[in-house]
């Protein structure tokens, strides 16, 4: 592969995930605040607060694996987001899309909470690492639905790639989540889990945990959470639209088809109380799971 | 040479130190020492023969198949490691010559299992293994009859169950020779065929601490010390693996049965949720390496039972590297006892300041433990997976899933708990980082599973040819890429080296940008809600971290096998203590005796004669 | 032969014992030296008349007073009856390097005790060799009378309980036996083994079968067999230390010897042997059940005795010549392992008052020979390689396998995992538990550390390399399965009648 080449749609496509995740947060503060009848900041706040955060006079670690902590977040998500393919056939987007699997996307996409949580813990704060378990019980809830979604769709498309799925997807018309309902339900109740938004964000809570993992994060560290954010929110979309929505053959078809799904857990959040851990544990082992088991023998026995 | 001049020698070897430390306590280190050196350098060098010998008219035969040889050198390599690891770190304890020569012995017993081809000498050597690792179980002295004796126990039917099978095979095969004895296992009849085999399963299975036959598992690995534990987790548990992977894979899938390879699959499938749900609520360190330990044995049962080719591999590959990690992390559990003489979580906290080299290795083998990449338990889980979703195990994947999914809270705990979080200068204004000699072997294999994450090919290449003697001629690998059955590929080393390149380019960033308005401050210096904290002040997250995770999944683990056990073996001491009551002490009841029996013979005497 | 005859065996040891008082009013120290001399003749004489019926593949056989059998009283030394003879008499030479110190201090019980010692050698080797029904039956009283005053060795209440519940069974063991001579004589007028066995077949079925019970019944009682055993865990717990392993080693063979013969060569009753396996099997899961109840330690020996001499009962009550190779090597790990057990474990409880397990805790740091010796012992009597009582029960386990006996097979290995329980218990106890310090250790004398190395390095020997002396058991098991064989050779005129 020509590095230059490489390096070019790589920073590419990293630059756009993070431009179109920051205007996505920012919407969600944006329509939060709407909902709960503020005026709330303008969508391109996000970009503001990171600029802040990097310019601030200081920036406190307690330590070695403090300071790598946002590291294995961002690093994750970027090499992440190099095995999705943003766009269907797309000759630009390559990237690393056929080097890689789902089996690897999913262990790769918690690499980065394991490295936040080590992070975490080195602050000495409890707080955060009360956050950390919370959201490592939390992570046992959602995998699972999210995973009896995969295991179907493989099961039925014998295949273990995202662009197997999504060749399926091309050669049928049809998008998976028509297809494979249960799978999509399974996997469309995980998200909000993913996400950490409302009713499963415990973990971070600002009122009861003090921000939970982050509450010792701050200045440039936290800038680089955010940016981290901002790109894991997009991924995370991509892969669901690439999976479930036949993926998307323009940027702004892929702008759509993700906002849309990026409703589903901002306004689930919005109308959502709290879920204390194990509630939401079991929410997850509930109905998602139902549905997943659904999802799994429809592909295995129809 | 021949092969059973290694084993001799070992034993000899482990006599000899025994004596030399009853002379001088260096004179003893010398002699750990150089066995330590002499057993790999000769391993790696020697060219095999075979050799037999003939006892009691059955001829007793020795030398490696290829197989075998890829378990012997995990016994090899991490023998020696721990052997090494040993000498600074069984320092101050006493009657360290008994500690050596049944450590030797043991070892001993493993080359000696490895290199049995035939039933009876495999058996001879299992029970040398057993008994001299009982003897280190009980060498601190601590709940000998509880632990030691339950390890005893449970090895003593899982050894006996085998002896059963080895004597029935011995009837229906004609010898006992291994590979006779598969070759006309698909004559049996089928009854013979379930009974032999599943003898030999609860030999095997005992040894590598398969559910419900874990229960020795926890007290033998806590109980020992933790130099030796890195064997006995990390090689010793291993030969159940072997015989069972010979069961398996030699018995079941190549002689179409199997509907067995599923029984051992799920076994180790729900041994790998249950083990690892019960790690996460433990509070003594080595009894989460345990419960971990069981857990990933799990995995490999697993990997064994389907059988296809994929999952054989994963099976073996896992084997290897569980012997690898699990080893540096009982060493560095022995690191942590060793400076501090403490090993519960809650007396512990924030060694990263002290002993920062052994936070690394500690990272590194807990994130191939957790299977994560960019290391080498990535690749071993991605098999795993991989092979059981192309075989159409798709209810099993979501139990190894969510162990191994569950398994991320245990190895946080281990992390945060040990090294991370409050750092308390009263606890450790004594702690050093460990000696040399205990950085070497710990070192030495953090840096093997760095490079098998991204280069697994190094040892898939022994792996491949062990597969041939299991019936899988010509596996194919490559040095950085895996393929599952559907020829879908993972490429290793393009997304390995686009996670550190991401990594190394914003940590330059991180550390350079604002270099000078960073500050580095102690674990008391945090946002506690207003109130600033003293320095006696501890905040250490430490007690029932994982409580709501208990909340969820309390209604099974109020079940434990062991509960089921006790009951038995009460039962049975209670009949027998009926028996007891037979012999009053009062000669006329024995009297009686002789004319009850005599009267009983003479009036059943048609019925008998 | 001149030198070795198999006269001398009984002969020597019953002169010995009358006159070692009149050897004591010459010389005290002659009292502890003639026995020794003694056994190491018999040890000679074994060696000497082994070696001549392995070179010629026959029994020797010696006639008493000049008359041949039938009519006359003869000794069959055969490479089966020898065998055990051997194991006797060197297990006696062993007792006696025991015993040697054991004694020193009161002139009249060393001379008892030696004479008594005498007496159980002369009696059990008796009972191996004899050829003739009448005389085995007199050996085995001399056994039986012999034993009762060792038994009761140390004057005290508990002694004499035992021994005279050792009287009553014995007693009723003497009658059973004499009825069933009686019965065999009254029918076929003869009292050598070799006529009876060769014309067993003429006597009434029915008379045939009371005898034949009457008899088991008799040696049962001298095999330790259950229910017929209530006498033996008082008798081996109330003797001195090296009267358990005299029992174990001699009494005991000299029982089992009975038995086997009376199944194997005088009677032709089938279901003899199975009559033998079933009261072996119940013997060996009773005796080994209540062992591990047992608080103290002698008494803990002495049901794991009880266990082994089930399972030797098994082993020949199987019948087939690999079960009976694999009982001449239990027959010999018992003599041995027990031994060792016996007497490293007298030493551990010496002091104690009760001889309970629990006090000898601790006692590994203060005796650490003795503690691993037994420990030894332990492990090798459990059946772990590389002792030799793996290969004994391996090969009896084999024998099983061969006669479709799955189920005893897992019998025998579930009763092993209970003994392994209650050894291991008391190794444990032995290293880890606390010492209590309310006895002090008794330090084994020079010449009985000796002794349990001696027994030790059979025991690893053998385990190494059990080839050794597995021929010598695989020539005792075809001796003893030949039964025309030896008809032939002890009665060379009447053989053609059995054809």
């Amino acid at each position: 592969m020509d590095i230059g080449r490489f390096l070019l749609t790589s920073i590419t496509t990293t630059a756009l995930a993070f431009v179109v995740g920051m205007f996505y947060a920012g919407f969600r503060r944006k329509i939060t605040a709407r909902v709960q009848n503020r005026v709330g900041p303008p969508v391109y706040q996000n970009f503001i607060d990171v600029v802040k955060l990097w310019s601030k006079k200081s920036n406190i670690t307690h330590g070695v694996m403090q300071h790598l902590a946002p590291l294995w977040q961002i690093a994750t998500s970027i090499t992440t987001l190099m095995f999705i393919p943003i766009l269907v056939d797309s000759t630009f987007f390559v990237n690393l899309t056929f080097k890689g699997d789902l089996i690897f996307l999913l262990y790769l996409m918690v690499v980065g909470s394991l490295g936040m949580a080590l992070g975490a813990g080195e602050g000495g704060n409890p707080n955060s690492a009360i956050g950390v378990t919370r959201g490592l019980t939390q992570m046992i809830g959602f995998e699972i639905p999210w995973v009896m979604a995969l295991v179907a769709l493989m099961i039925q498309h014998q295949t273990t790639t995202i662009v197997g799925l999504m060749d399926v997807q091309q050669a049928s018309g049809t998008w998976l989540m028509f297809s494979s309902p249960f799978a999509f339900l399974a996997a469309l109740l995980a998200m909000p889990g993913m996400f950490r938004y409302s009713p499963f964000d415990i973990v971070g809570a600002p009122a009861e945990l003090a921000s939970g993992p982050i509450s010792e994060f701050g200045g440039k560290y936290l800038g680089t959470l955010m940016t981290n954010g901002s790109i894991f929110a997009f991924v995370k979309l991509v892969l669901y639209v690439d999976i479930f929505m036949g993926g998307a053959t323009n940027l702004v078809l892929l702008v759509v088809k993700t906002f849309v799904l990026y409703m589903f857990p901002v306004l689930w959040g919005l109308v959502s109380p709290r879920f204390r851990t194990e509630q939401s544990v079991r929410f997850f082992w509930g109905w998602p799971l139902f549905f997943g088991l659904l999802g799994i023998l429809q592909a295995a026995f129809l | 040479m021949s092969n059973l001049v290694i084993i001799l020698a070992i034993f000899g070897w482990a006599i000899l130190t025994y004596l030399a430390f009853k002379i001088n306590k260096t004179l003893g280190n010398v002699f750990v020492g150089v066995l330590a050196l002499a057993l790999p350098a000769y391993f790696f060098t020697y060219t095999p023969s075979d050799y037999t010998v003939s006892v009691m008219g059955m001829s007793l035969q020795f030398g490696f198949t290829s197989f075998a040889s890829l378990f012997a050198m995990l016994v090899v390599v991490l023998s020696s490691f721990a052997l090494l690891y040993s000498i600074p770190y069984m320092n101050k304890k006493d009657r360290l010559g008994w500690f050596y020569m049944n450590f030797m012995f043991s070892v001993g017993g493993m080359m000696g299992i490895l290199m049995s081809k035939d039933l009876v000498s495999l058996f001879i050597f299992w029970e040398i293994m057993t008994w001299s690792s009982y003897l280190i179980v009980i060498y601190q002295g601590k709940k000998v009859n509880k632990v030691g004796l339950k390890y005893m126990i449970f090895s003593a039917i899982g050894a006996y169950a085998m002896l059963m099978a080895i004597v029935l095979i011995n009837k229906w095969s004609g010898n006992v020779n291994i590979e006779q004895f598969f070759a006309s296992f698909p004559n049996y009849s089928s009854a013979a065929k379930l009974l032999s085999s599943l003898l030999l399963l609860t030999g095997f299975g005992v040894k590598s601490a398969l559910m419900p036959l874990h229960v020795w598992a926890p007290g033998a690995y806590t109980k020992s010390p933790m130099s030796y534990t890195a064997v006995f987790s990390g090689a010793l548990s291993k030969m159940g693996i072997y015989g069972m992977a010979l069961v398996a894979v030699n018995l079941y899938v190549h002689s179409n049965m199997p509907i067995m390879g599923e029984v051992i699959a799920w076994a180790g499938a729900i041994t790998a949720v249950l083990a690892t749900f019960w790690a996460i609520f433990q509070n003594d360190i080595r009894k989460l390496l345990a419960y971990s330990s069981i857990g990933q044995l799990g995995y490999i049962a697993v990997g064994l039972g389907i059988g296809t080719e994929l999952s054989v591999f994963a099976g073996l590959y896992l084997a290897i590297l569980h012997g690898l990690f699990k080893g540096v992390l009982w060493m560095v559990v022995g690191a942590i006892e060793h400076r501090t003489g403490k090993t519960d979580f809650r007396d512990i906290s924030g060694l990263i300041k002290k002993m920062p080299f052994t936070f690394f290795v500690a990272l590194v083998a807990i994130i191939a433990l957790a299977g994560m990449p960019p290391l080498s338990g990535f690749v071993g889980k991605w098999m795993l997976y991989e092979s059981m979703i192309t075989s159409n195990h798709f209810i099993m994947v979501l139990f190894i899933f969510l162990s191994s999914t569950a398994a991320f809270l245990y190895c946080f705990h281990f992390l945060y708990g040990l090294f991370l979080g409050q750092q308390e200068d009263e606890f450790l204004k004594d702690v050093k980082e460990v000696p040399v000699l205990m950085m070497i072997p710990m070192g030495l294999i953090s840096l093997s599973l760095i490079a098998f994450g991204t280069f697994p090919g190094l040892i898939f290449k022994p792996i491949a040819q062990a597969m041939s003697t299991l019936g899988f001629e010509n596996v194919t690998w490559r040095m950085s890429s895996l393929t599952n059955a559907w020829g879908n590929s993972m490429f290793l080393k393009p997304a390995n080296f686009m996670f550190m390149a991401v990594f190394v380019f914003f940590l330059i960033i991180i550390t350079v940008v604002n270099h000078k308005k960073t500050k580095k401050v102690g674990t008391k210096d945090i946002a506690n809600g207003g109130e600033p904290i003293r320095d006696e002040d501890n905040l250490h997250y430490s007690v029932d971290i994982y409580r709501p995770f208990y909340r969820v999944i309390s209604p099974i683990m109020k079940y434990k096998v062991e509960t089921f056990y006790k009951r038995i073996s009460k039962g049975i001491e209670e009949f027998f203590q009926f028996f007891r009551r037979i012999y009053s002490g009062n000669g006329q009841t024995y009297a009686l005796y002789v004319v009850i029996f005599l009267t009983a013979l003479l009036i059943l005497s048609s019925t008998i004669f | 032969m001149v030198v070795a005859n198999p006269i001398l065996y009984v002969a020597l040891p019953l002169l010995v014992a009358f006159l070692l008082p009149l050897f004591g009013k010459i010389h005290k120290e002659l009292i502890r030296v003639v026995p020794g001399l003694l056994f190491m003749f018999l040890i000679f004489n074994t060696v000497v008349l082994f070696s001549e019926v392995t070179s010629t593949g026959k029994p020797i056989i010696t006639q008493i007073a000049g008359w041949a059998p039938p009519i006359g009283i003869n000794l069959v030394f055969s490479a089966f009856s020898g065998f055990i003879a051997g194991i006797i008499s060197i297990m006696g030479l062993l007792v006696w390097v025991y015993s040697y110190k054991f004694k020193k201090v009161e002139f009249d019980n060393s001379l008892k005790y030696f004479v008594l010692i005498m007496l159980v050698t002369a009696g059990s080797i008796g009972v191996v060799l004899t050829g003739d029904i009448f005389n085995l039956f007199v050996f085995l009283e001399i056994v039986a009378l012999s034993s009762y005053p060792l038994v009761a060795f140390y004057r005290g209440r508990d002694g004499a309980e035992a021994s005279f519940k050792y009287l009553i069974v014995g007693a009723f063991a003497s009658i059973a036996i004499l009825l069933g001579i009686v019965l065999i004589y009254s029918q076929l007028g003869t009292l050598n083994m070799a006529e009876i066995s060769l014309r067993i077949g003429e006597m009434p079925e029915k008379i045939k079968i009371t005898a034949f019970i009457l008899l088991f019944l008799g040696f049962g009682i001298e095999a330790e067999m259950f229910p017929l055993n209530g006498w033996a865990p008082d008798a081996y717990s109330q003797a001195p230390g090296p009267v358990g392993a005299v029992f174990a080693s001699m009494t005991a063979k000299a029982g089992i010897y009975t038995i086997i013969r009376l199944v194997f060569t005088l009677f032709d009753i089938d279901a003899g042997y199975q009559l033998l396996l079933g009261m072996g099997i119940i013997t060996l899961v009773v005796s080994e059940g209540i062992a591990l109840r047992q608080e103290k330690l002698k008494r803990m020996l002495a049901f794991s005795s009880l266990g082994q001499m089930g399972l030797l009962m098994i082993a020949f009550g199987i019948n087939t010549k690999a079960a009976v190779v694999a009982g001449m090597f239990i027959l010999f790990n018992h003599a041995v392992i027990k031994s060792l057990l016996f007497f490293s474990g007298s030493y551990l409880v010496y002091n104690s008052e009760n001889k309970n397990i629990k006090d000898l805790f601790g006692f590994g740091k203060k005796l650490p020979l003795t503690a691993f010796l037994f420990g030894l012992g332990a492990f090798a009597i459990v059946g772990l390689p590389p002792l030799s009582g793996f290969w004994a029960k391996l090969s009896l386990l084999m024998a099983s396998a061969d006669s479709n006996l799955i189920a005893l097979i897992a019998l025998i290995l579930i009763v092993s995992v209970v003994e392994i329980v209650y050894y291991f218990r008391v190794v444990n106890g032995l290293y880890f538990k606390k010492y209590t310090g309310e006895f002090e250790p008794h330090k084994p004398s020079w010449n009985a550390s000796l002794v349990m190395l001696i027994l030790a390095a059979v025991i690893v020997t053998v385990g190494l390399y059990p080839d050794l002396i597995y021929n010598y058991f695989v020539n005792a098991a075809d001796a003893l399965m030949d039964k025309a064989n030896y008809i032939q050779n002890v009665l060379p005129s009447n053989f053609v009648g059995l054809n």
